[in-house]
């Protein structure tokens, strides 16, 4: 099967419509058991020390599993994309380019989906149709997370793990359903869970590999996490167009202000921990937060993957005990 | 009843002994010398032998600091750094409203306390440019000691790397272009300054409590104040506001049951 690697959340329908497979890099390098790996296979390969963990990942599995084409979001992610293409095109990869237009254009947008869809060789009839099924495995997503907040029946972590895994629905969306299904039935015999301190966690997915667990050993628990959210693409629009217009994560932070100020609400957060990863841009949209949010803020910097560290520890025991 | 707080540093272990709601006894360690020296581990817990550091039996420990997360102490409680340094200066200087600022051998903390609570905080990363491990480093270049480095603020030299570590070249460098020993120890008090004043802007800083083992430098205290313009609180014992911290949590508890 042809297998596409993707480095953030991508039109999907567009890839499974051609008889595809999305397979995102970021989830094979932070489920790998020795993820350090991949990062020392690209600082041997030359990348510096000091740049994004999450990048050197993706450089590292993409080399290590000889990955052939991998969609390149060249505008609306992250700048180090650019040299980790260059880097991969060195190494003989298709470098598919994708960009989210900076003003979030619609036309741009769909002139980025029509070339997507060209190089894919799909026509809109199969990518509606792709989208159709998708969507019915988005809305159970989406139910799953009303179910950890509004009900408190899942765990801050069952959440980031579902939700994050809609950038490529674990490479067999089929499979994704049944499994989510089951999933769905069995956590809604469980009791509400009963953590006194409600968090929310925004920024990029955490290069930490135990953050939601330490958080509920403590007394706390998350019940919003702001970009894993916005890879389930929760809305219900008639195009696919409208569905990545609306999707926060690629365009400027005023945008997902405004859906963090929603949901802040909603679901009755007491803080939020905005994580950024050292070295990265967003680092310095922090500032920004501080100043529009009005619920208090930890702001969590990672650095490779592994356990949190004693530092990053003391931090949250306190941020926690601040809130109760 | 006599409580005892310790607090587990990164140079120092710092302890403080409260009887009644008042403190009656502090003493620090070298922190090496202390695990070498008097304490032991068995079955993942340390034992402090108390009498050998001379310190009475207390009817309740309570612990805290780097060595909290690590080791547990045998008997004691333990509670987070931020929480512990918040407790201290509000008993220590009986305000509700104020910024704390407490720099220690390795790390920074600021914490804002409004109405007798803390509402907000922040840390440094993990660098210890702006923490009295750095201020001993240079105090060491410069050939004289703390003490001496900490009177001097005006004319200070610039200094711009905020790394430890190429700070002593930088210094060097300006050791060879002749500047006094005056400028350049001033300008090596400014560098700390200079490193946590965002961290100040970000919080807020009026008035301004000042504990740690760095609020003994006389002449950050005078910058602070310069250039802030806020007025600035040295408690009794600065750097032994972590244990004293710890000790009112044991109060607390006591009185509470
Ligand atoms: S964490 Fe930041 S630097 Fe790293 S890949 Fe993501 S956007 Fe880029």
């Amino acid at each position: 099967m042809r297998k596409i690697g993707i480095t953030t959340t991508v039109p999907s329908e567009i890839i499974f419509a051609a008889g595809a497979v999305p397979l995102d890099l970021n989830n094979i390098f932070i489920t790998d058991p020795s993820p350090n790996h991949y990062v020392e296979i690209a600082e041997l390969a030359g990348y510096p020390r000091n740049l994004c963990g999450w990048i050197k990942g993706i450089y590292g599995v993409a080399v290590e599993n000889k990955i052939h084409e991998i969609v390149a979001a060249t505008q609306g992610d992250c700048s180090n994309t650019h040299a980790l293409m260059e880097t991969l095109h060195l190494k003989g990869v298709q470098i598919i380019p994708f960009a989210f237009p900076y003003d979030r254009d619609r036309d741009m947008l769909m002139l980025q989906l029509n070339k997507f869809m060209n190089y894919m060789g799909v026509g809109w009839l199969e990518v509606d149709a792709w989208r159709e099924k998708l969507q019915r495995i988005r809305r159970l997503v989406w139910e799953l997370d009303r179910l950890t907040w509004e009900s408190n029946q899942v765990t801050g972590f069952e959440n980031h793990l579902w939700q994050v895994s809609c950038s490529d629905f674990n490479g067999d969306p089929e499979a994704f359903y049944h499994e989510l299904k089951g999933f769905l039935k069995e956590v809604k015999m469980r009791k509400p869970l009963k953590e006194q301190v409600r968090l929310g966690f925004m920024g990029v997915p955490p290069i930490f590999t135990d953050l939601y667990q330490y958080i509920e050993k403590i007394g706390a628990r998350v019940v919003f996490n702001e970009i894993q959210r916005q890879f389930t693409m929760p809305f219900e629009v008639r195009e696919l167009v409208d569905q990545y217009l609306l999707y926060t994560y690629p365009y400027h932070a005023f945008a997902r202000l405004e859906d963090l100020q929603i949901e802040i609400k909603k679901r009755q957060l007491d803080g939020i921990i905005h994580y950024t990863q050292s070295f990265c841009f967003r680092q310095i949209e922090d500032l920004i937060y501080r100043e529009k949010i009005n619920v208090p803020i930890l702001t969590l910097e990672g650095d490779r993957p592994g356990l949190l560290d004693a530092r990053s520890r003391m931090r949250i025991d306190a941020f926690v005990e601040m809130l109760r | 009843m006599l409580f005892c707080g310790i607090d587990l540093g990164s140079r120092n272990v710092k302890v403080a002994i409260m009887e009644h709601n008042k403190i009656i006894k502090t003493a620090a360690f070298d922190t090496i010398n202390f695990y070498r020296n008097h304490a032991v581990k068995r079955n993942q817990q340390l034992y402090i032998d108390f009498s050998s550091l001379d310190i009475p039996n207390c009817d309740r420990v309570v612990s805290t600091g780097y060595g909290k997360l690590t080791v547990k102490l045998a008997g004691a409680d333990a509670i987070a750094e931020i929480k512990a340094h918040y407790l201290g200066a509000v008993h220590q200087c009986g305000l509700d409203d104020f910024t704390l600022l407490d720099l220690g051998g390795q790390d920074s903390k600021i914490i804002k306390i409004a109405g007798g609570k803390m509402v907000d905080f922040v840390t440094n990363d993990k660098c210890a440019a702006s923490s009295g491990r750095y201020l001993e480093n240079m105090a060491g270049v410069l050939g004289i000691n703390l003490e001496q480095l900490s009177k001097y603020y005006e004319n200070p030299v610039e200094l711009s790397s905020t790394c430890a570590v190429f700070g002593e070249s930088e210094l060097i460098g300006k050791i060879v272009e002749g500047y006094s020993m005056e400028e350049l120890a001033a300008g090596v008090n400014y560098t700390i300054f200079k490193r946590i004043q965002p961290l100040l802007h970000k919080i807020g800083y009026n008035p301004l409590v000042f504990v740690g083992g760095v609020a003994k430098n006389t002449a950050l205290t005078e910058i602070l104040k310069k250039e802030l313009g806020a007025s600035v609180i040295i408690p009794l014992l600065p750097q032994y506001n972590g244990a004293i911290g710890c000790c009112v949590y044991a109060f607390n508890i006591q009185q509470s049951h």
